[in-house]
C-alpha cells in the first residue's frame, strides 16, 4: 500500500515535471521564432513594396528631378561599393595587423588596454564617428568627399576587424607556431606563412561581416560623403550611397521617391544578406576541412 | 547572386566612366523646403543652359545649411530663416541673402469627417500654448458655425529638429500674439509649451495622419502629397484663406523687401494673402574664393531667380515679382571672384 502510494506520487510528480518542461520548451521555441520573425517580415515587406520598382533603369540611371517619375539610383549603388572599397583599403590592413599584434606579439598588460579601447570604439555611436571625421577631414579640406566617407567607414571597421582577427588567430593551435619555430623559422615568417594562412578563411569571414555591418551606415555618411545627385568623378567630390539615398527618398513627400526608397532598401538588404550567405559558405568549408 | 552583383558593379562603373568629362561640381546644402525646386532647376538648367556644370544639393535642414556655409564646406547654403547678424559674423566674409522661392506653411489636422476647418491667429496661439485642449472649445466652434466639432482632445504636433518651417510658423505666431513673442518667441528650434515632437516635415505629417485629433504645421507640399486636410486661416484683412500658390503670391506681393533681402512676409496685409507664408534664401559669400565654381554658380542663380521661377511655380512655390527679380540680379552682380 505504501509502495503504491509512493508510485502514484512519483508518477504525478513526473507528469508535473514533464508539463513544466513542455511549457518552458514552448516558451523558448516561441522566443526563437520571434527572433527570426522580424527578418521574415522585413524581407517580405521590402519585396512587396520594392520589387515592382526594380528594373534596369533603377540600376543604371541617375535620380530624376522632383515631379518626374522614373530614373534610378545607379550612382548610389556604385557609390556604396566605392565607399566599401575605400573602407576595406583602410580598415582591413590596419585591423588585421592590429589583430596579429594582439594575438602574436603583445604583452598582457598592453593587450588589455588595446582590447579595452577597441571594445569602447566598437560601441561608439556611428554618428559620433561622422562628426569626428567631419571635424578632422571635411572642415580642413573645405568640402565633403567620398574620401572622408571611406575614412569614416574604415575607422569603424578597424576595431571590429582587429578584435575578431585576434580571436580567429587564437584558434590556430600553438603546435603550428612551435613546430615552425622549432624548424628555425623566424617569428614574422611563422606568422605570415603558417598562422595567417591557417586562419585565412576566418579572417576573410570577419572582414566580410564588418563590411556587411558598415554597408548600411547612414549617419556617419551624412557628415562625410554627403550624397550626390550625379556620378562622382573624383574621390574628393561628395558621393552618393545607398543608405543616404534611401533616407533622402524616404523623408520626401513624393510617392515615386518612396517607391524607390523601398526598392533601394531591398537592394541594400540583398547586398548584406549575400555577404552573410557568402560568410556561411566560407565557414562551412572551414569546418568541413577540420573534420577531414 | 554574387555574379549578378559583380556584373552590376561592372556595368554601372562603365556607365560612370563614360560620363566622365570636364564637369564643374557645385555643392550646396540646407533647407529641405527648397529641395524639390532645386532638383528641378538643376535638371532644366543642365539640359537647356549649361551642360558642363553639375549641382549637388543635399537637403539637411536650414540650420545645417547655415553652419556648412560658415565652415566653407559648401559653395552655397539655403535656409528658410534669414541669418542673424551674430550668425553672419561667424563667417569669413560677407554673406548675401538671395530669395529664391516662397511658400506656405499649413496647419494639417486629423478629424475624420471634417473636411473644412477655419482657424485664426489667436486660436492657433492658444492651441499651441496648451490653453485650448478640446476641438469643441467655444473659440474654435465660433469660427466654424455649422461644423459639428467633436469633444475630442487636441494633440499638438510640432517639429523636434531645427527647422525653417518652425521659424516661419513661430514668426507668424509672434506677429499675432505678444504673449507668444514674449514667452516662446520665434526661431528654428523652440521650447514648446505643449505637444509632441516629430522629426522633419515627414515626422510631423506622419504623426498627424496617425493620431486622431492631431494638429500640426507642415509645408504645403507635404500636406498635399499626404492627402492631409489643412485649415483655412484668417488673414490680417479678416478674410479666411486657404494656402494656395495664389494666396502665397499675394502675400509675397505685399512684403516690403529691404536692401539686404532679409524680410518676413507673415501676417501680410491684403484680402487674398495667406498669413503663414515665408521666403527661402540661397546664402552665398559676396567674395568667392573658388573662381571656377563661382563662374558657374552666379549665372545659375541669375537664371533661377528669373527663368527658373516658371518651373518652381509648377511645384507650388510662389514666383518672385518682376521688380524683386531685377533687384536680385543687381545684387548677384556684386559677387566678386
Amino acid at each position: 500500500m505504501a509502495n503504491l502510494n509512493q508510485h502514484n506520487m512519483n508518477s504525478t510528480n513526473h507528469s508535473w515535471r514533464n508539463f513544466k518542461n513542455g511549457v518552458m520548451q514552448t516558451l523558448t521555441f516561441v522566443c526563437a521564432i520571434l527572433v527570426i520573425t522580424p527578418l521574415v517580415l522585413v524581407f517580405y515587406h521590402l519585396l512587396w513594396q520594392g520589387f515592382t520598382s526594380i528594373n534596369l533603369d533603377f540600376f543604371t540611371q541617375l535620380p530624376k528631378p522632383t515631379g518626374e517619375t522614373g530614373g534610378g539610383i545607379g550612382n548610389a549603388i556604385v557609390g556604396t561599393f566605392v565607399l566599401l572599397g575605400e573602407a576595406a583599403l583602410l580598415g582591413v590592413p590596419v585591423g588585421v595587423l592590429g589583430g596579429v599584434y594582439l594575438s602574436e606579439y603583445g604583452t598582457t598588460k598592453l593587450n588589455w588596454w588595446i582590447r579595452f579601447t577597441a571594445d569602447i570604439l566598437n560601441g561608439v555611436p556611428s554618428i559620433t564617428w561622422g562628426i569626428v571625421v567631419y571635424a578632422l577631414l571635411v572642415v580642413p579640406m573645405h568640402g565633403f568627399s567620398a574620401l572622408a566617407g571611406g575614412v569614416v567607414l574604415g575607422m569603424m571597421m578597424i576595431p571590429l576587424v582587429m578584435r575578431t582577427t585576434e580571436e580567429i588567430l587564437q584558434l590556430v593551435p600553438n603546435g603550428y607556431r612551435e613546430a615552425a619555430l622549432a624548424l628555425g623559422v623566424v617569428k614574422w615568417r611563422t606568422i605570415v606563412q603558417i598562422v595567417i594562412p591557417a586562419a585565412l578563411k576566418g579572417i576573410i569571414t570577419c572582414v566580410l561581416l564588418a563590411l556587411a555591418r558598415i554597408a548600411g551606415e547612414t549617419a556617419p555618411l551624412m557628415f562625410t560623403a554627403l550624397g550626390n545627385q550625379y556620378w562622382s568623378q573624383k574621390l574628393t567630390d561628395p558621393m552618393a550611397a545607398l543608405p543616404l539615398q534611401i533616407f533622402n527618398y524616404a523623408i520626401s513627400p513624393y510617392d515615386d521617391w518612396h517607391r524607390q526608397a523601398w526598392a533601394g532598401a531591398l537592394i541594400l538588404l540583398l547586398l548584406v544578406l549575400s555577404i552573410n550567405v557568402g560568410v556561411r559558405f566560407l565557414t562551412r568549408d572551414r569546418s568541413r576541412q577540420r573534420n577531414n | 547572386m554574387k555574379k549578378l552583383i559583380i556584373s552590376l558593379i561592372a556595368g554601372a562603373s562603365m556607365l560612370g566612366a563614360l560620363n566622365i568629362q570636364a564637369q564643374t561640381l557645385i555643392n550646396g546644402a540646407g533647407s529641405s523646403f527648397d529641395n524639390p525646386a532645386f532638383t528641378k532647376w538643376f535638371s532644366v538648367y543642365q539640359s537647356t543652359v549649361d551642360k558642363t556644370v553639375n549641382f549637388n544639393y543635399q537637403s539637411i535642414g536650414s540650420g545645417a545649411g547655415q553652419k556648412l556655409l560658415l565652415s566653407e564646406t559648401v559653395d552655397f547654403g539655403a535656409s528658410d530663416a534669414p541669418m542673424t547678424d551674430e550668425a553672419m559674423a561667424g563667417g569669413p566674409g560677407k554673406i548675401l541673402h538671395i530669395p529664391v522661392v516662397a511658400g506656405g506653411v499649413v496647419l494639417g489636422y486629423n478629424l475624420p469627417g471634417i473636411a473644412k476647418l477655419r482657424l485664426d491667429g489667436d486660436t492657433l496661439v492658444n492651441i499651441f500654448m496648451g490653453n485650448i485642449t478640446k476641438w469643441n472649445d467655444p473659440k474654435i466652434t465660433a469660427l466654424n458655425p455649422g461644423t459639428n466639432l467633436p469633444a475630442q482632445a487636441i494633440v499638438v504636433v510640432h517639429r523636434s529638429d531645427g527647422s525653417g518651417t518652425t521659424f516661419i510658423f513661430s514668426d507668424y505666431l509672434s506677429s499675432v500674439s505678444p504673449v507668444w513673442a514674449d514667452s516662446v518667441g520665434k526661431g528654428t528650434a523652440l521650447k514648446w509649451p505643449t505637444g509632441l515632437g516629430g522629426k522633419g516635415n515627414e515626422g510631423v505629417a506622419g504623426q498627424i495622419t496617425q493620431l486622431a485629433g492631431a494638429i500640426g504645421y507642415v509645408e504645403l507640399a507635404y500636406a498635399k502629397q499626404n492627402h492631409m486636410s489643412y485649415a483655412e486661416l484668417k488673414n490680417a484683412a479678416g478674410k479666411f484663406v486657404a494656402c494656395t500658390l495664389e494666396t502665397v503670391s499675394a502675400a509675397l506681393a505685399t512684403a516690403t523687401i529691404p536692401e539686404d533681402f532679409r524680410f518676413s512676409m507673415v501676417n501680410a496685409p491684403g484680402d487674398n494673402s495667406y498669413p503663414i507664408s515665408g521666403a527661402s534664401w540661397v546664402l552665398v559669400y559676396q567674395k568667392q574664393k573658388n573662381a571656377g565654381n563661382a563662374k558657374k554658380l552666379v549665372p545659375f542663380l541669375k537664371w533661377a531667380v528669373t527663368e527658373g521661377q516658371k518651373y518652381s511655380s509648377q511645384l507650388d512655390y510662389a514666383p518672385l515679382a518682376e521688380n524683386v527679380q531685377q533687384r536680385e540680379l543687381k545684387l548677384l552682380d556684386t559677387i566678386a571672384f
